[in-house]
């Protein structure tokens, strides 16, 4: 028995939409008992999500109809991504040729612009500081970004997710490349940035001068923090799927529609996602969140690897 | 499908793959000294380097089959990866220090400069096609940007100890070298190259200590009385 | 003759361990003895050198080597007897037993090093040599144990050994073009390399070339890594530093001639002669305006070290044969003539207790037999006839005009003049000028320091004479042969 096709394209996205926050609970809890605490329950984020849905919405004074629109938005990008990803396929799916790497930054980089202007217009001033903060690092984990992508393109020609995912899947010789090692570890770095982990920020505290992605939604509330919330779980989700479906370990992927397949491809996921979830719980338990002006140093190191890794191609060693 | 799969660049076997990402580890932790803050990260990251050298060592003698390289490994890790840091140990907690000394630069700069040097270094060395039966012609690459990232090291940083290690970071950037294009070098004189290198590290603790007695303190920014 | 070879590298060392001794004569009369013993065995080498390569082991003494080696014996004979003077004024109390014991065993140490580096058979063995120089005369430099001269000591140790990892990278990809030819079981020793030659690969060799001269040449004090040179000669206890700038710089361009040797046999002389061209202009340029306008005695001194390895560089790019015997006698001249100066230096500095130009004044009152010793090793150093660097410097030049470098040649004269003017100004007005027109200097004593520091001197200018009036024909005969080995007609 077989999906049809389209079909297999809603399940990618429902899968990220669903699973999102559950890998946000998992993480949470393996973190909560490497520090000997018992932690929330697993789905508590989707608590969490129901108990904002039924909350009262309110906007400060003055903001505009930005302020209102921007989870909206950014919650439509975060849908939109996962059709251009090997989120549950090995062969591309019908939108999958829609956009590249460089496609799916760019729709990623929106949302997050929204919610910056969106944090601006409230005149918040934790608000503000966290999208400002936001854009400032971000001026360095772009280009580091675009890195990636140019080591990718160097390496398969194109810089279509599903094609490096294909010639990763190809050859172990893939894997030991210095050019993959290092944009795969710059794009680990870029992760944890993007989804405010330990060194950056930490990811649940009230310190709010430390504060760079979780200051944004300040002044969000009820359904818009929802959406807002959901959103920062599914980016996080999509990052996981770029990382480990495209660079790091692409194997699981249904490579036909079948129903079994298909199935067997998100159990893998979930897995998969899980283990990396589990080794980002170390990271947060064993490092201390890095000063502020030091984050600078840690996006910088990353600019570096994926420099290094474009570099090591042209040379024909990577 | 098929136009997919049209790739540019073939990877390379699985061994040169690992000998050069082993070149590039130790190019990234040179960078991490570049960065790290105080001395005892950055005598830590020297080990490091030293281990992935005497690993990579390791690796070419048993993939290639020049048996000499096994003893240099062995050399390498007693002096590189114990002794050496030892020495410099020692000496840190002896004059009390711990951060190390002030940038000339900031981070970004920093960086910036460093990866512009990295740069200039692989590409000039490709230019000389030294081709080696034994490692990929990039690690050679790879061995000319941590020398010369050693040598912004030595630059940039202010005091002592730092410039110290930079100078034995060099001689590992040296070593790396060695390996691509002179891994049959007769053992004995690779040797007499590490216990060159042992001796060079009791100089540099002598003058350590002899600066420190003087002005108290490991930075160099009481180095200006001779000029002209 | 092979003896020879074994013993010029066991002496200094045998005085070096009798130094730590306990009693007062122990040490400098075994280091006298060893750098006599060391001077007599490099002559008893002259002939034999002259007719081709000696050898023992890994030791090898051909007439290129021979040369620097004498140069170093020469200045290791006359360095020991001078400490002896040096080291009365300066260290009676009974605290200096250990600065005795360090200075004693480091200065036979320094010597041997130096001594070894000429005779090693190979770029490898040459590359330990040097590095070993380094590490002892750093911690030579240091010694004094004054914040300037802590800082001088690690401004140069710093500096050399970020130049000698480049050495050591020249070592290795000239290794590299080696084993191409050679196989991969060789140890860089020169004969085989030099028959090679014309079969190694070019890029490896001109790589390793530029690698050496830059690496090296930090040693040398070629501008612009020449930075540590300044300060390591002024802060060096004054027999240290005559060896620094005598020998040290001269050993280190040793290692410099060989790759250029190995580099013309491979690439033509073309491309290895416009890059020593380069950096020996340079560095000509650069010491010739800081003779101009220099305060301290010692550095003033220090930048003539630089212009004389900036002459013997651009005396090898000269390429003509005459040229290159104007090299080698260059080495041995310049030996001679810098210890001296240095030996005079250190003496009106112990008169004066003062490095600066401007405060010693009336030398020629005070220091009757200094004064006229120094001024005329600063003639001698000015390339004034008849001393020994009249006919090296004469030569390089002639070498320059029958290859045509004519602008080259005439731009090294001109340069050469400036530095001349720098050097006799200031030792005019040091010498001439009356005493009471510097704060200090009329209270300074009217007597020579020590007789011990004196004869040094003599004998030096005897040899600067020797040299520039009349060579000894077995001189002759081996810088010849030097010379036509170097030109690869060997």
């Amino acid at each position: 028995m077989t999906f049809p096709i389209p079909a297999v394209q809603v399940l990618q996205v429902l899968t990220v939409l669903v699973a999102a926050p559950g890998i946000n609970g998992v993480i949470a809890r393996i973190e909560a008992r490497l520090q000997g605490r018992r932690g929330p329950r697993v789905l508590q984020p989707y608590f969490d999500i129901a108990k904002l849905f039924r909350k009262e919405a309110l906007a400060p004074t003055g903001s505009s109809w930005v302020f209102l629109a921007a989870p909206l938005i950014a919650m439509t990008c975060y849908l939109t991504v996962p059709l251009l990803i090997p989120v549950l396929t090995t062969f591309p799916l019908p939108f999958g040729y829609m956009g590249d790497i460089l496609g799916g930054g760019f729709i990623l980089a929106l949302a997050s612009f929204v919610i910056a202007i969106a944090a601006a217009s409230t005149g918040s001033p934790y608000a503000q500081l966290g999208a400002s903060r936001a854009k400032t690092f971000a001026a360095i984990t772009e280009p580091v970004v675009l890195f990636v992508v140019f080591s990718v393109a160097l390496v398969t020609g194109t810089d279509l997710p599903y094609a490096l995912a294909k010639t990763v899947r190809a050859s172990a010789d893939q894997i030991v490349r210095p050019a993959h090692l290092l944009a795969a570890a710059a794009l680990f770095m870029v992760i944890l940035y993007e989804t405010g982990r330990i060194p950056v920020e930490t990811h649940t505290g009230t310190n709010e001068f430390g504060m760079i992605e979780e200051a944004r939604s300040f002044e969000h509330s009820g359904p818009y923090l929802a959406l807002l919330r959901w959103g920062a779980t599914m980016k996080q989700l999509i990052l996981f799927v770029i990382l480990i479906n495209v660079f790091v370990a692409p194997w699981g992927l249904a490579s036909d529609a079948t129903v079994l397949a298909v199935a067997l491809a998100i159990a893998a996921l979930v897995g998969k996602c899980t283990v990396l979830g589990a080794g980002i719980a170390v990271i947060d338990d064993s490092f201390a969140k890095l000063r502020l002006f030091k984050i600078t140093e840690f996006v910088s190191a990353a600019f570096m690897l994926s420099v290094l890794s474009v570099f090591t191609l042209f040379l024909g060693g990577g | 499908m098929g136009s997919l799969a049209g790739g540019v660049a073939a990877p390379p076997s699985s061994y040169a793959g690992v000998t050069t990402a082993l070149a590039v580890l130790m190019l990234v932790v040179e960078f991490g000294m570049l960065q790290a803050t105080l001395l005892r990260a950055q005598i830590r990251l020297y080990v490091a380097q030293s281990a992935v050298i005497s690993v990579l060592a390791i690796v070419v003698a048993f993939a290639r089959d020049v048996p000499e390289l096994y003893g240099l490994a062995a050399f390498s890790v007693l002096l590189k990866v114990i002794a050496v840091p030892l020495v410099m140990m020692r000496l840190l907690r002896r004059t009390d220090q711990e951060i190390a000394g002030s940038r000339a630069l900031g981070v970004a700069s920093m960086v910036l400069l460093a990866v512009g040097v990295a740069a200039f270094g692989f590409f000039t060395s490709a230019r000389f096609h030294l081709g080696s039966p034994v490692l990929p012609a990039a690690a050679l690459a790879v061995a000319v940007a941590i020398i010369l990232v050693s040598f912004v090291l030595m630059i940039v940083r202010r005091d002592v100890a730092s410039q110290a290690i930079g100078f034995f970071a060099l001689e590992n950037g040296v070593s790396l070298a060695s390996l691509v294009v002179a891994a049959g070098l007769p053992l004995i004189l690779e040797v007499a190259f590490l216990f060159d290198l042992l001796v060079a590290v009791v100089v540099f603790g002598v003058l350590i200590r002899v600066h420190h007695g003087q002005s108290e303190s490991l930075s160099t920014d009481a180095l200006t009385e001779l000029r002209g | 003759m092979t003896v020879v070879l074994g013993a010029l590298a066991v002496l200094p060392l045998l005085a070096a361990a009798l130094s730590p001794l306990p009693g007062r004569w122990i040490a400098p009369a075994a280091s006298v003895t060893a750098g006599l013993a060391c001077f007599g065995l490099s002559l008893a080498l002259v002939p034999a050198a002259a007719h081709g390569p000696v050898t023992l082991g890994f030791l090898r003494a051909d007439a290129i080597s021979v040369v620097f080696i004498l140069g170093t014996a020469f200045l290791y004979t006359t360095a020991t007897v001078y400490s002896v003077g040096y080291l009365r004024g300066e260290h009676q109390g009974a605290g200096s037993a250990r600065y005795l014991r360090l200075f004693w065993g480091g200065l036979n140490l320094f010597a041997w090093s130096m001594l070894c580096a000429p005779l090693m058979d190979g770029l490898a063995l040459l590359w330990i040599a040097v590095e070993i120089t380094t590490v002892v005369s750093a911690l030579m430099v240091a010694l004094d144990g004054t914040r300037s001269s802590a800082e001088a000591a690690w401004k140069y140790v710093l500096i050399a050994s970020a130049g000698l990892g480049i050495a050591l990278l020249a070592t290795i990809v000239m290794y590299h073009a080696g084993a191409s030819v050679l196989g991969p079981s060789y140890d860089l020793a020169f004969a085989p390399l030099l028959q090679a030659g014309s079969a190694l690969p070019h890029p490896a060799v001109q790589l390793a070339f530029v690698l050496a001269v830059v690496g090296f040449g930090t040693k040398v004090g070629l501008f612009p890594v020449h930075t540590w040179l300044p300060d390591a000669h002024s802060e060096a206890p004054t027999p240290v530093s005559a060896m620094l700038s005598g020998s040290l710089l001269a050993v280190s361009f040793y290692a410099v001639l060989r790759y250029y040797q190995i580099a013309a046999a491979t690439l033509g002389s073309g491309f290895p002669r416009a890059a020593l061209l380069v950096f020996g202009m340079l560095s000509l340029l650069l010491a010739a305006l800081y003779l101009v306008e220099q305060r301290d005695l010692k550095r003033l001194l220090a930048y003539s070290s630089v212009e004389h390895m900036g002459i013997l560089a651009i005396g090898v790019s000269f390429g003509a044969p005459i040229a290159f015997a104007g090299v080698l006698l260059h080495v041995l001249a310049h030996a001679a003539a810098k210890g001296n100066a240095f030996f005079g230096a250190g003496a009106l500095v112990r008169a004066y207790r003062t490095k600066e130009v401007g405060r010693i004044r009336g030398g020629f009152d005070r220091l009757p037999w200094t004064a006229p010793l120094f001024l005329l090793a600063i003639l001698a150093l000015s390339a004034m006839p008849p001393f020994g660097l009249f006919r090296s410097e004469f030569l390089i030049v002639a070498g320059g005009l029958s290859s045509a470098r004519f602008v080259p040649a005439a731009a090294m004269v001109a340069l050469v003049t400036l530095a001349f003017l720098g050097l006799s100004m200031a030792t005019t007005r040091m010498l001439f000028a009356p005493s009471q027109d510097a704060p200090g200097a009329a209270s300074a004593p009217r007597r020579e320091p020590s007789a011990w520091m004196v004869a040094p001197m003599v004998v030096g200018i005897v040899a600067l004479l020797v040299l520039g009036l009349h060579p000894p024909d077995a001189l002759t005969e081996l810088i010849a042969r030097g010379a036509a080995e170097l030109g690869g007609a060997l």
